[in-house]
């Protein structure tokens, strides 16, 4: 799966869980519903959706779209 | 007031709060980025273990670390406070967790069950700077829909601020129970699995 493709599925899945329209520069910083409890929601979500599972020391800092994408594309090629 | 309360989760556990906490209190209540929205703390330690002690003689107000049980490490802090005995109602608050923890979800299904399960209470209630939106929206995260604003209801450094309460009580929890059970569970096995 290349980087587009990731994207594609991060922003579907965060407009599923959050239940609004979410942007390439969604963060949680600027995007309030994305409190702790629809991260995990969120990170869950897209594990099952791209068949891989971050490691935990990765969780806290996956706070963007773009730190989503980058994780998940450096798993996909590790 | 000191208690022996312990509750045990998934991946993680409340147990009374002492003084050997004391530095990790600190810790946490002087990172300016946790406390945004929080009592500002003094960073002395005198100053802490006199908190702990005048707390040690106060009924109805049980405080809690969140630790892991995998190595019993800090995580977070949180209590339940402001008993009501006419009420059968308690305030939960002072919740606080290290920046990289992830044990949000699961240290509030801790503390509910501390106040449904062992204290027996009737309704619980947490209130929360109105500004302070990402735990506002996790409270409504839970599924609770008891909520209302309370305006200038808090002081924070001279500062007056709106409140948003969220209230649950025992017949509301036992809905909102299982989601926060199974977000727990999940997530537990996910770092045992890392471990």
């Amino acid at each position: 799966m290349n980087r587009q493709q990731i994207k594609v599925v991060v922003l579907s899945v965060l407009s599923t869980v959050l239940k609004c329209e979410v942007n390439n520069e969604a963060s949680r910083e600027n995007l309030a519903q994305w409190d702790s409890l629809k991260h995990i929601e969120v990170i869950f979500a897209i594990e099952d959706e791209l068949n891989l599972q971050f490691p935990e020391e990765m969780l806290p800092n996956l706070n963007s779209v773009e730190s989503i994408v980058d994780a998940a594309e450096g798993l996909y090629e590790a | 007031m000191r208690h022996k309360i312990i509750i045990e989760g998934f991946a993680y556990r409340l147990r009374p709060i002492g003084d050997m906490d004391a530095d990790f209190i600190i810790k946490l209540r002087t990172d300016a980025e946790l406390i945004r929205f929080l009592h500002s703390t003094p960073p002395s330690l005198d100053s802490q273990l006199n908190w702990l002690a005048q707390y040690y003689t106060r009924p109805g107000d049980w405080y809690f670390v969140l630790e892991r049980r995998s190595d019993s490490s800090s995580e977070g802090l949180i209590s339940l406070y402001d008993f009501d005995a006419e009420q059968f109602s308690a305030e939960w608050g002072r919740w606080i967790l290290r920046k990289d923890s992830i044990a949000a979800v699961e240290s509030a299904w801790l503390i509910y069950r501390c106040a449904f399960d062992q204290l027996c209470l009737r309704e619980v209630y947490c209130r929360t700077v109105a500004a302070n939106e990402s735990v506002v929206s996790f409270h409504d995260s839970c599924g609770i829909t008891e909520r209302s604003l309370l305006p200038n209801h808090f002081n924070l450094n001279g500062r007056k601020l709106d409140a948003v309460e969220h209230r649950v009580n025992h017949v509301a929890w036992k809905t909102i129970a299982p989601r926060l059970e199974h977000l727990s569970q999940r997530m537990a096995r996910r770092l045992h699995r890392d471990t």
